[in-house]
């Protein structure tokens, strides 16, 4: 973040300073690698060392134990997402005093566009962390689950000209949840659903509602794991 | 006498394969005892479905008279364990794990007193990846026994052990098992087990040939005698031949009844030209104890 505030103080025609304050100074995506690394060793590495056993053979249920993980991750998350916030302010305030928080960007301010932006990119990524969590407790390895997770983050992008073809031609394949990782780009830039073909709203619950068949897939493997 | 633990009809299967097949036993409060078999006979397999790590098609298992399985473990509170190897994350020092797993009141005390009682202190705060392999196993057995748990499950804790290892282990289970503790121990090293137990629970192919208190035991089973011969392959074929079976085991083993004495033993050996080098009377051990109910059951199958 600090790198790209930098940059975009000394190369303004680079980075627009406005861009870079409401873009968190690419912040989430650094922190979207940070989180998917978190993400499989919370799990994988249980495994790696052999510790899983002595987590699951005590009192508790496997679903208290998987909870724990997922709650952990979460809360984790939103404490990153909160720092990012924050340190986006300071670099702000210290680098761009020209840049007023109340500025207009479309149809909110340069404040309401990080803030959605954060928001965005905090569901976005949740639906990347939930798959991730699913393939760390299929494999019990963190590369594959890195991988997979790092893969899925640009598949919205890399595939988003191949994908806006296939739902021109068959409608229903809006609901697949390669369309649902648009969701961080689109609550940040409503005009973004010419691509999804779905509202923001709809967009948001269908990707909340793939991240949440994720993580219960994934405590379903954990739950009937022998170990 | 109480027990801390029950296992009855406990069946399952890997596939097609059948680990277990309606193995019952008990340990009694205060007890310790040894799970002694052959390798694959599903000793550990056995220690992973009490600990809820398995699930299992058939039977039942207890702990206070509590059941336990897959998906319920709140009688698992009462046990510490140590499977396969110890659950050690690299990166944390020894106290650290101590800390992270201790429970309820005095933690400080129990862990010092634990690692006092283990000798671990020269290298406790240390990392737990520069240990050795006696260290993480130490290491994995104090973190088994740090909450003071009612039935301690051990699976071949003198893995990695050195002498004086072994036996400061021994003292602290003894130690406990005086305090009221139950230990089920698992382990290929008989000689020190036998220092130990004092109930078997004997398992092959997954499932139990005898429950016995080690005076029983050695009671009951005969002498097995081991020779060393010029050509063991040739002399288990002349043995086999007079219906004298041999065990499978290093050397030439053979369990000494009225029917097959050691004096026909070794006829039938010098007839078949087969020179005779040393014959060791390997006693009323635990280890004789075992091949011998091994050696009568695969003979009966």
């Amino acid at each position: 973040m600090t790198i790209f505030a930098v940059l975009s103080k000394a190369k303004p025609e680079w980075f627009s300073a406005k861009g870079q304050t409401t873009g968190a100074f690419n912040g989430t995506l650094f922190l979207a690698f940070f989180l998917i690394g978190v993400a499989s060793t919370i799990v994988a590495s249980e495994f790696q060392h052999g510790t899983i056993k002595a987590l699951l053979y005590r009192k508790y249920y496997r679903g208290e134990i998987f909870a724990s993980k997922v709650i952990t991750l979460f809360l984790f998350s939103i404490v990153n997402y909160v720092l990012i916030f924050l340190y986006t302010l300071i670099l702000k305030f210290v680098l761009f005093s020209n840049v007023a928080l109340d500025a207009k960007v479309g149809k909110t301010t340069v404040l309401g566009q990080l803030g959605l932006d954060l928001v965005g990119s905090f569901i976005g990524i949740w639906l990347i962390l939930a798959l991730v969590l699913l393939i760390a407790n299929l494999f019990k390895t963190g590369s594959a689950a890195i991988t997979i997770g790092i893969l899925s983050y640009f598949a919205a992008s890399i595939l988003q000209i191949a994908q806006s073809f296939a739902i021109e031609k068959w409608n229903w394949l809006k609901w697949n949840p390669l369309n649902m990782l648009n969701v961080g780009a689109q609550i940040s830039d409503s005009t973004f659903k010419s691509v999804t073909k779905l509202s923001t709203p709809l967009l948001t619950t269908g990707s909340l509602v793939y991240t949440v068949i994720f993580l219960l897939i994934g405590y379903y493997i954990f739950k009937k794991r022998n170990v | 006498m109480e027990n801390i633990l029950e296992v009855h009809q406990l069946s399952k299967h890997f596939g097609k394969k059948q680990a277990l097949n309606n193995v019952d036993f008990t340990v009694g409060k205060g007890r310790i005892v040894g799970l002694i078999g052959p390798n694959g006979a599903g000793k550990t397999t056995i220690m992973k479905a009490i600990l809820g790590l398995f699930s299992y098609e058939k039977g039942q298992i207890k702990i206070d008279n509590h059941p336990v399985s897959e998906a319920s473990h709140q009688a698992l509170a009462k046990v510490g364990a140590l499977i396969e190897y110890p659950a050690i994350y690299p990166y944390l020092t020894g106290l650290d794990h101590l800390k992270l797993n201790a429970t309820g009141d005095a933690t400080t005390e129990r862990i010092d007193q634990l690692v006092k009682q283990m000798k671990m202190e020269s290298y406790i705060n240390r990392k737990a990846k520069n240990y050795s392999l006696g260290m993480k196993q130490k290491l994995g057995i104090a973190l088994a026994l740090i909450n003071q748990p009612e039935l301690v499950i051990l699976d071949e804790p003198m893995n990695g052990l050195d002498p004086q290892a072994t036996k400061d282990l021994r003292d602290v289970i003894m130690s406990q098992a005086a305090a009221g503790t139950s230990f089920l121990i698992s382990s290929h090293i008989l000689s020190e087990l036998e220092k130990l137990v004092s109930e078997v629970v004997i398992i092959d192919h997954g499932e139990v040939i005898k429950q016995a208190t080690i005076a029983n035991l050695n009671h009951q089973e005969n002498d097995f005698i081991m020779l060393k011969t010029s050509d063991d392959a040739a002399a288990r074929t002349s043995l086999a031949q007079v219906g004298i079976t041999t065990a499978e085991a290093p050397g030439l083993v053979f369990n000494q009844t009225p029917s097959a004495t050691l004096a026909l033993v070794i006829k039938t050996l010098v007839k078949a030209d087969i020179d005779i080098y040393d014959v060791v009377h390997q006693g009323e051990d635990l280890e004789a104890s075992l091949l011998s109910i091994l050696h009568n059951e695969k003979k009966e199958a």
